[in-house]
């Protein structure tokens, strides 16, 4: 292999890296996706919810787990949200009437989203389905919670409560 | 040059994977390796019943049907 060719190789390794390198999203901001709310055309304003602890939790309806999720994240919104505690769900799926349809059979107390462009998932870099999360009162991503099994409700009870206890600077 | 396009097929081909989101149409049943698990179940049961010497998988019979 001649030098120049091997360049090129190197230069491709590097171009491939820097896409499967992520960026880390805990620490840092939550971003602005193209979420609409419920069946409006309206984007969802994550600036809307600063002072308060919110979960944005990723689903779809062909994900047995998201779906298995739901009536524990409605119950603990509905315990929760006198103390400043909201969920926000964004749905991915292709088709929105499905979900619709899936959510008048289901219904849930907690805002929800619909993005079936791909567009918000790829800005949290969304690494499973379902995803979680975890966003501080300053507007800040604390934490991210992969997958849903019902061993995971204590760990996600305690996270809520622990980032409600922390005092707005 | 030939190898250099084949390095580079194999280093791209990892990055056109299915994003999390994306996996709908994957999910869906007819997508699974064995789409009808209860029609095949039934003619595993059938098979193995009437010829109990062919086979090696599923619940083996002795020929009556019952089990």
């Amino acid at each position: 292999m001649r030098g120049g060719e091997l360049k090129i190789l190197i230069a491709c390794i590097f171009l491939v890296a820097s896409f499967i390198v992520s960026a880390e999203m805990v620490g840092q901001k939550v971003p602005f996706c193209p979420a609409k709310i419920n069946a409006s055309e309206q984007n969802i304003d994550f600036e809307k919810y600063r002072g308060k602890v919110i979960l944005i939790d990723f689903w779809a309806t062909w994900c047995p787990p998201c779906k298995q999720s739901m009536p524990f994240l409605n119950a603990l919104r509905n315990e929760l949200v006198s103390q400043g505690f909201e969920i926000i769900a964004i749905n991915v799926d292709d088709d929105r009437e499905g979900a619709l349809a899936f959510l008048k059979a289901y219904p849930v107390d907690y805002l929800l989203g619909f993005d079936s462009s791909g567009v918000c998932p790829s800005t949290f870099d969304v690494k499973a389905m379902p995803s979680s999360y975890f966003i501080d009162k300053q507007g800040r991503v604390r934490d991210i919670h992969l997958g849903y099994r019902e061993n995971d409700q204590r760990y996600i009870r305690n996270k809520i409560t622990e980032l409600l206890a922390e005092k707005r600077p | 040059m030939y190898k250099v396009i084949i390095l580079w097929v194999i280093i791209f081909l990892p990055a056109c994977s299915v994003k999390p989101w994306e996996r709908g149409n994957l999910a869906k049943q007819k997508m699974a390796i064995n789409p009808n698990p209860g029609l095949n179940a039934l003619r595993d049961h059938a098979f193995t019943s009437k010829e109990a010497s062919q086979g090696g998988f599923g619940s083996s019979g002795g020929g009556c049907g019952c089990n």
